[in-house]
């Protein structure tokens, strides 16, 4: 019997529920918007080789695969950013650069489900096309900061790494590809203890091996920047301290820095970003809020050589955080009752146009009737009585 | 921020090194004994809570940032696949993961296990394993008392954790392969990790050095 049943991972929204999003998304549009970012939306689901050209092949299990009628491979999108790269290449390569997109959209992955993890989720995120360049990375920072901000979020953290430092030291190793694929997968998956297993048996210099160790656990401001011993002899990782330090710079100019902490283990999806990398946290929830970079190689998989930077926030997972925080009461709401149908109409129109929100009386309750009730929601919702006889 | 820092336990064979370890770093360590009835300990100098979790919901508590840290072997680490920071390498609750068979079958190459059936308790690790070697094997999941499937004919061999053997050779069962090595890890949640930097870190290092002094034995 699944009469009554839905899919493992996905969730019905109830009024409430649904209201707290629009709430999100009706701000947070605003806000892009004025910053100048247009909002733009592709299908629920892409040809299989799109997501994996872009997103690469090891995302394919958690997809949610089926074909259509001609045979070709289909997935739901499971992120936004592939999809809008490939609309950015195939549309909007003879507009004027930068481009500024935004998006608001339900994804799809086939995960466990747990809290803050469902199998449908909802995201918003902006992307900032046709732009290298420190300040196109620092706005898009301050961007994501102001959207958590302006989202009601007070108390965040917003973790800031430019991952060629870490490219840098390991391409200097000269280890063998296999190698580096390792220690690139025990930096990924946080295995400090494996990573440093590792790293003491490679033929490495030991400066070198100590700042890869170090590097996954160096967090707070640019003085821990000083801390990586052998920067100073390798010049991609010396290129992106410096990059990194002109981001923060301009960070504190856009007058977020207070939430910016620099911290090197932000080290997720090295395959995709190729600098600037980020992610934002609550202490009110055990998993990140937003995430996002700068992949500057992602549009050139479809045919068109672009820089580009972005972030997608998790609506779901800020909506747990946000229910922490005490809210807001709910606005006073009119209802009006009554037995000329006529002048309640007139008066109903009448608050609405003065922009209440107001219930019109459909059952046609006495007014003892009327006041009991408002009695019982009284919990809930303040109601304000008019009773037209 | 939070001030206070949650820490997971395991309960049972990891709990007694723990309290050594924590009582040799600095952590109150007052009322928390194997025999006790209490599932959380709260102190206020450092403001730290313990929280009891069976070995295996340990991963779990962290994950979803119910405590900030947790001790637990890697061996339930590796099994379970949770999104957590592995931080430090703690050298007790040794034990290691093995293939092995029955007594008369010592010996055989592991490609004559290609097609057969293993009991396990771990079968995610038991799947990893068997497939890196290009074998097919069936994996049958048990609770508990590996060792009694290959006795009734369930299986024609177990991958299981051993630490010094003497279970299997009670039952009969020899060591084939090892796959793995295995000892109690500080685990970390990602957004803990951040968010209370300032208390995770220090403690980690302390706990690192603590760590390269040696002191603590294998046991």
């Amino acid at each position: 019997m699944k009469k009554r049943e839905i899919p493992k991972g996905l969730r019905d929204f109830l009024p409430e529920e649904v209201k707290a999003r629009r709430n999100m998304e009706n701000k947070a549009s605003r806000l892009f918007n004025s910053y100048g970012y247009q909002e733009v939306a592709t299908p629920t689901f892409e040809y299989l080789e799109v997501i994996e050209s872009g997103a690469g092949h090891h995302i394919r299990e958690d997809l949610f695969l089926f074909m259509d009628r001609d045979g070709g491979i289909v997935s739901l999108r499971p992120e936004m950013t592939v999809s809008l790269a490939r609309l950015a290449a195939t549309h909007l390569r003879d507009r004027r650069t930068p481009q500024r997109l935004y998006y608001m959209a339900n994804m799809f992955r086939q995960v466990q489900p747990q809290k803050a993890q469902y199998r449908e989720f909802w995201q918003l995120g902006v992307e900032l096309l046709g732009a290298s360049g420190v300040w196109s990375d620092a706005e898009v920072i301050t961007v994501a900061a102001n959207s958590l901000l302006e989202l009601g979020l007070k108390d965040f953290k917003i973790s800031l790494n430019q991952i060629d430092i870490f490219n840098g030291l390991l391409e200097q190793s000269n280890l063998a590809d296999d190698e580096q694929e390792l220690i690139r997968y025990f930096v990924e998956s946080k295995d400090l203890v494996d990573l440093s297993n590792l790293l003491e048996k490679l033929p490495m210099d030991d400066q070198l091996k100590e700042s890869i160790a170090l590097l996954p656990v160096l967090h707070g401001g640019l003085e821990v920047l000083k801390r990586i011993p052998a920067a100073e002899k390798n010049r991609k990782t010396a290129e992106a301290i410096d990059d990194l330090i002109k981001v923060y710079e301009a960070l504190q100019v856009f007058g977020i820095n207070e939430h910016i902490v620099v911290d090197m283990g932000v080290l997720r999806n090295l395959d995709y970003y190729t600098g600037i990398v980020f992610e934002g946290y609550s202490p009110d929830l055990g998993y990140g809020l937003l995430g996002g970079g700068r992949y500057d190689n992602l549009l050139g998989h479809f045919g068109y050589d672009c820089p580009a930077t972005g972030f997608a926030l998790g609506m779901d997972r800020l909506a747990l955080v946000l229910r922490k925080q005490p809210g807001k009461k709910e606005e006073l709401r009119y209802i009006v009752g009554g037995t000329d149908l006529s002048k309640m109409v007139v008066e109903a129109d009448r608050l609405r146009a003065q922009g209440f929100i107001t219930e019109l009386d459909v059952e046609g309750c006495s007014r003892e009737e009327l006041k009991q009730r408002l009695a019982n929601y009284h919990a809930e919702q303040e109601y304000n009585l008019i009773f037209i006889d | 921020m939070k001030e206070r820092l949650t820490i997971a336990l395991s309960k049972g064979t990891l709990l007694e090194p723990t309290i050594d370890l924590f009582r040799q770093i600095g952590l109150p360590t007052e009322g928390l004994s194997a025999d006790s009835r209490n599932m959380v300990f709260t102190y206020d100098n450092p403001e730290v809570t313990y929280i009891m979790c069976r070995p295996t919901d340990v991963p779990t508590y962290v994950e979803q940032g119910a405590a900030d840290l947790g001790l637990v072997g890697k061996d339930i680490i590796v099994e379970q696949g949770k999104d957590v920071f592995e931080l430090v390498d703690l050298k007790y609750g040794y034990c290691r993961f093995v293939v092995a068979v029955p007594g008369e079958r010592q010996g055989i190459a592991l490609k004559d296990l290609n097609y057969k059936r293993a009991a396990t308790k771990f079968p995610v690790v038991a799947e990893q394993f068997f497939r890196s070697q290009g074998l097919q094997v069936e994996i049958i999941k048990l609770h508990g008392n590996i060792e009694l499937a290959p006795i009734m004919g369930l299986s024609d061999m177990i991958v299981d954790i051993v630490s010094t053997g003497r279970t299997l050779r009670e039952n009969n069962l020899v060591e084939l392969v090892k796959i793995m090595d295995s000892t109690t890890r500080l685990i970390g949640n990602r957004v803990s990790y951040r968010t209370k930097h300032e208390l995770i870190q220090p403690m980690v290092e302390t706990i690192q050095d603590y760590m390269k002094g040696g002191m603590l034995s294998d046991n």
